[in-house]
């Protein structure tokens, strides 16, 4: 389980705000493959919906969000 | 094979599979409400990095913020903050089409060749079918 948690990739988007840190992630994800899990580091307060929003329209996967000192750290699967 | 396509597959017209999100954008205003004119682009980057086919009509004074002209000396905060290239060259690079009608060309006195490269001219019938078979039609 652990191994399918570790991100392939990861992009920092501190300090971006809408709608950067969907755009960047969208171009990534576009560039992995199915299975791949994609760290997105983010301080956008609004990061939390809009992935939720994103991972719902584009069908891929949500792992989890997590706030640590004002970033939050998010992590998706690709389906 | 193609026996055993439904009569529902054959009935829908191309390019208009069953399911296929859309938002068509519509803006109205100019250079006369700069704090207006980068939000469209904003939201139309995002529904395209949804994996949504996405579209910015612009009419009456829309048009007025793509002639190639303005585009560097234009921003939401006047002159702080980003230029109106940043805007819509993201949009773009989100494969946001840009789409313009020609009597709103008139309205403003410009020209094709003035606008950006990348605009495309529609008609009214194309809006209209646009606005209908999309998802959701926002109006700024």
């Amino acid at each position: 389980m652990e191994a399918q948690m570790t991100p392939a990739q990861t992009i920092d988007v501190t300090g971006k705000a809408c709608p950067i840190p969907v755009v960047k992630t969208a171009k990534a994800m576009k560039a992995m493959g199915t299975g791949d899990v994609l760290e997105v580091l983010a301080t956008d307060p609004g990061v939390e919906p809009d992935m939720q929003a994103w991972t719902k329209q584009t069908g891929n996967e949500l792992l989890g969000i997590e706030q640590r000192d004002g970033v939050f750290r998010v992590l998706l699967r690709k389906s | 094979m193609s026996s055993s396509a439904s009569p529902e597959a054959l009935a829908a017209p191309a390019g208009a599979d069953e399911g296929e999100d859309s938002v068509l954008y519509v803006m109205t205003h100019g250079l006369e409400a700069p704090e207006r004119c980068a939000t469209p682009f904003f939201l139309a980057a995002s529904a395209a990095a949804m994996d949504v086919e996405t579209a910015i009509y612009f009419t009456m004074n829309g048009p007025q913020l793509l002639r190639k002209d303005v585009i560097d000396k234009v921003g939401p905060k006047g002159e702080q903050g980003q230029r109106l290239r940043f805007f819509i060259e993201q949009a773009l690079d989100c494969d946001v089409r840009l789409l313009v009608c020609q009597p709103s060309l008139d309205l403003n006195d410009l020209t094709r060749e003035e606008l950006l490269d990348e605009v495309e001219m529609i008609g009214g019938a194309a809006f209209n079918g646009l606005a209908m078979e999309a998802s959701a039609v926002v109006t700024f």
